[in-house]
């Protein structure tokens, strides 16, 4: 049984698991049960460093960038519905190949269009984010957002950091407004 | 004090008492279109347990009341909810707003407003729902529900555009389709317009509960009397408390589907009277079983006490004869067990052919007594009265005396 983990709560990667390198970071969420719009929602990654910036553009996978330039962290693609089971979108992380000045790597959901139809985290339901190592399949933390969110259109899910010579992974639960510009100028990312 | 004014998808807490829910449209009325306001009390599942979850227009104090459609009038509906007495596995109460028959749409109306209060009737939340732009006919305004301990109040303001159905369905009920409408109007029809019939509601919720407050029906003589008559006890074998998994077939199946695990075992039975003066008792104590062909025309439908029936036990009167009966007084007794009627959750229901079915519920005014004189059958210059009597008693011999039957009772096993 994984650990579920609380809203600021953190966990230590390479004490739970030694071996671990390469990892999953599964996000989910459910698909609307109601009518109307659907929930376009995206996962991306903002590599960082000490600062808590990018170090450029490429440092942000998304949807339209799906791979790092060391090839560290890669975006599986984008679900555009969230149907199906367990994950919804998924990121790939080789804890072994993430450049050593980045210190961190933050994962976000954000809503699609979420001005033009009206929506907000708040309509979202049973949003989680998850750690599996990729190797085993076995989900070694995970961390349910539930009622960490109400009207945000951006949330910072999770992130990885290093901590001395262990890889950590926290449950941040943040909600910003704005939606995925809100979170590129957060973390550094001039949008054109 | 001042409110918190929500937008749809924000929360904020509620005291846990008794709250009020007020829901009011903008404008009030629109010329044509009917809007229902309804709360469906869900389980940690999201869906209900049975359609006693459901409180509407035609089912405003459902189950033990702590969920109660106080005032409905156009355009505005209040709702009493008591969080202190509400069953604990009631985790999510949702308020909805339907369009009768789809006529409309909600974006048809400027806004929709929810207000809390507590239970010194100040607002603690408001929310108000812009309906500008809004397709859906059937919405869910809003939900109060419980996280970590606390109770909440969450403004949704979403929906579906086909109306009541699928809304229910979202909510776990299963939802007939309505019987096929009278004739239609010609389309080529001149001017007078006539005034549509009334129709009935599209839901088939229309079981008719006899409660304190409308504890009694008629049925009108009918020259070829009343068909079967069937009356069905059932109860909740669950003694976990959890819900049962919810089955297909009917409204009611779910609930009461559970596995037989308890060690209490209720039985129905009647005490019957005749025109001619005769008096008798059918019930499977002694088993006096009846026959639905021959006299007495009651016949009891074998005794359930294996658990393989999960309908509970059927009583069938042949109204036929109606008119050879005098009065008859359904009963239920725990014939093994202690008498928990409010955890046995016993239900009697009465289906007439062609008459909404009548339910009694064993739970309110529950007794440590185990016997339980139900309702009350009377033939009424043939009309076919029913009142809901569930009234307490020791044992056979009290009730009998207590409605002046005259049996005499020793005691039997089965």
């Amino acid at each position: 049984m994984a650990l579920s983990l609380q809203k600021g709560g953190n966990l230590s990667l390479s004490k739970t698991d030694p071996s671990l390198t390469k990892i999953i970071v599964g996000l989910g969420w459910d698909e609307r049960s109601t009518d109307g719009s659907g929930f376009d929602l995206d996962a991306s990654a903002f590599l960082l460093t000490a600062s808590g910036k990018v170090r450029g553009d490429a440092d942000f996978i998304f949807y339209n960038q799906l791979k790092s330039v060391d090839g560290s962290v890669e975006h599986t693609g984008d679900n555009r519905s969230g149907q199906g089971d367990g994950d919804d979108e998924a990121v790939k992380v080789d804890l072994s190949k993430v450049p050593a000045e980045i210190q961190k790597i933050a994962f976000t959901v954000t809503i699609h269009d979420a001005e033009a139809r009206k929506q907000n985290f708040g309509q979202v339901a049973n949003a989680f984010i998850r750690i599996v190592n990729e190797q085993t399949g076995t989900e070694i933390v995970r961390y349910d957002l539930a009622e960490d969110y109400s009207t945000e259109t951006a949330m910072v899910f999770g992130e990885l950091y290093r901590h001395n010579a262990e890889w950590k992974f926290r449950a941040v639960g943040q909600g910003y407004s704005g939606g995925l510009k809100a979170m590129c100028d957060q973390f550094g990312i001039m949008i054109g | 004090m001042s409110s918190v004014s929500l937008v749809a998808g924000a929360n904020a807490p509620v005291p846990k008492e008794a709250l009020t829910i007020e829901v009011l449209l903008n404008p009030q009325q629109l010329s044509g279109v009917e809007v229902d306001i309804s709360a469906f009390l869900l389980t940690a599942s999201g869906k209900v347990r049975g359609d006693d979850d459901m409180v509407f227009y035609g089912q405003p104090r459902p189950g033990n009341g702590a969920v109660a459609l106080k005032t409905s009038s156009a355009g505005r509906a209040e709702f009493e909810v008591n969080l202190t007495t509400l069953p604990s596995t009631i985790e999510k109460i949702a308020f909805t707003a339907t369009i009768y028959e789809n006529r409309q749409t909600f974006g048809a109306f400027q806004a929709l407003t929810v207000t809390v209060k507590n239970a010194a009737q100040q607002a603690v939340i408001d929310s108000n729902l812009p309906a500008n732009g809004m397709k859906e006919s059937a919405l869910i305004l809003g939900e109060l529900y419980l996280r970590q301990g606390q109770w909440k109040y969450r403004a949704v303001g979403q929906g579906f555009a086909g109306g009541l159905k699928p809304l229910a369905e979202h909510f776990g009920i299963e939802v007939s389709d309505p019987a096929p409408s009278p004739a239609v109007t010609p389309k080529a029809a001149p001017a007078p317009v006539p005034q549509p019939a009334p129709v009935p509601k599209p839901i088939s919720l229309t079981k008719i509960t006899l409660d304190k407050s409308k504890p009694t029906v008629s049925l009108d003589k009918k020259p070829e009397g009343f068909g079967e008559i069937k009356i069905n006890l059932n109860w909740n074998r669950d003694n976990a408390g959890q819900p049962a998994p919810k089955k297909s077939g009917g409204l009611l199946g779910g609930l009461f589907g559970g596995s037989r695990s308890g060690g209490i075992d209720l039985d129905v039975g009647c005490l019957y009277e005749l025109q001619n003066g005769t008096v008798s008792a059918i019930q499977a104590l002694g088993n006096r079983f009846g026959s639905f062909n021959h006299d007495p025309y009651i016949e009891l439908q074998g005794d359930d006490r294996t658990g393989a029936i999960t309908e509970g036990e059927w009583l069938r009167i042949n109204g036929k004869h109606w008119t050879h009966f005098k009065r008859i007084l359904i009963y239920a007794f725990i014939y093994e067990g202690v008498p928990n009627w409010a955890q046995t959750d016993g239900v009697v229901t009465i289906y007439v052919p062609n008459e909404a079915p009548l339910e009694i519920r064993l739970t309110e005014g529950s007794s440590s007594l185990g016997m339980c004189a139900t309702v009350l059958l009377e033939n009424i210059n043939g009309a076919l009265k029913v009142n809901r009597e569930v009234r307490y008693f020791r044992g056979h011999q009290d009730m009998d005396k207590a409605y002046h039957w005259g049996l005499r009772w020793t005691s039997g096993s089965k």
